[in-house]
């Protein structure tokens, strides 16, 4: 069980909130062809070490919430807001 | 259309009353800031209501309106039942734009859990540590509660705890609270 740094709500259990997958894909521009949308939705890194993910704290204050996760060990090293920049460890 | 006199959704059920337990019939409304307005709202409900909006993980009174915080720039502002509708529409005068105002009355139900053995009655269905030296009188959160999405708030030292939960949720959450503090029934 991951007991995740909520900005607003303080330290809450993972329970509370929802996976919402991997932080950092980004929109490809609108014109960019059905490749790079093809990546943009479906394609992942599925690493094994540090991650910045999405989680939605839905059972509190609604809000996506940033965090970097270790996949293999499940340390998380910082949490943020959604338009924070997060430090990801050296591995 | 809305029923001109709203009816609890606890009244229509037979759940064994309990010392520690009771409604509070409410109006209550949420409030949300529009873009950029947090300030001129706050600005707005201190003149009206003589009370700050509080920040996250607390809740503000001045006489019998409390305000809760629930999400970013959002609150619940709760008053005792009196017209239908009065709260919402004094908040929407006052707010003057600056938020958007969802009255709840009939949607949330409220109720008060006091007593030494209140914290022990919660922790049955709470994930939050409720001992006073995490959790004391002015803090509010939003934590799912037995299974049901809550706003959770301590009054004071008693404890004496406010819920709001979902009147859809009201009476399998009410029974719930009833068995959870059974035990304590002669001991509160």
């Amino acid at each position: 069980m991951h007991r995740i740094d909520c900005p607003w709500c303080g330290p809450r259990d993972e329970a509370e909130f929802a996976y919402r997958g991997d932080a950092t894909v980004r929109r490809p521009a609108h014109d960019a062809g059905i490749d790079a949308f093809y990546d943009y939705v479906y394609t992942r890194a599925n690493p094994r070490g540090w991650h910045t993910e999405w989680w939605h704290h839905a059972g509190g204050c609604r809000q996506f919430v940033k965090v970097v996760r270790h996949t293999m060990t499940h340390e998380i090293a910082g949490t943020g807001k959604a338009g924070d920049s997060l430090p990801v460890p050296a591995e | 259309m809305c029923a001109a006199e709203p009816r609890s959704p606890l009244s229509v059920v037979a759940v064994p009353a309990h010392p520690m337990i009771a409604e509070l019939p409410s109006a209550i409304v949420d409030i949300a800031a529009r873009r950029g307005r947090a300030g001129d709202l706050a600005a707005a409900i201190r003149a009206e209501f003589g009370l700050d909006l509080p920040p996250p993980g607390r809740f503000a009174a001045s006489g019998d309106t409390t305000a809760v915080w629930i999400r970013p720039e959002t609150w619940l502002v709760m008053a005792p039942r009196g017209a239908e509708g009065a709260l919402a529409r004094r908040l929407v005068e006052t707010a003057a734009g600056a938020a958007s105002v969802v009255d709840q009355s009939h949607g949330k139900t409220r109720v008060r859990l006091a007593g030494a053995a209140a914290p022990r009655v919660l922790a049955k269905g709470c994930r939050l540590d409720l001992h006073p030296a995490q959790f004391g009188p002015g803090q509010a959160a939003v934590t799912p509660m037995a299974q049901v999405g809550a706003v959770l708030l301590q009054r004071d030292a008693t404890p004496a705890y406010e819920l709001v939960v979902g009147s859809s949720y009201a009476v399998p959450f009410l029974e719930w609270l009833t068995d959870s503090a059974a035990e304590f029934a002669g001991t509160h």
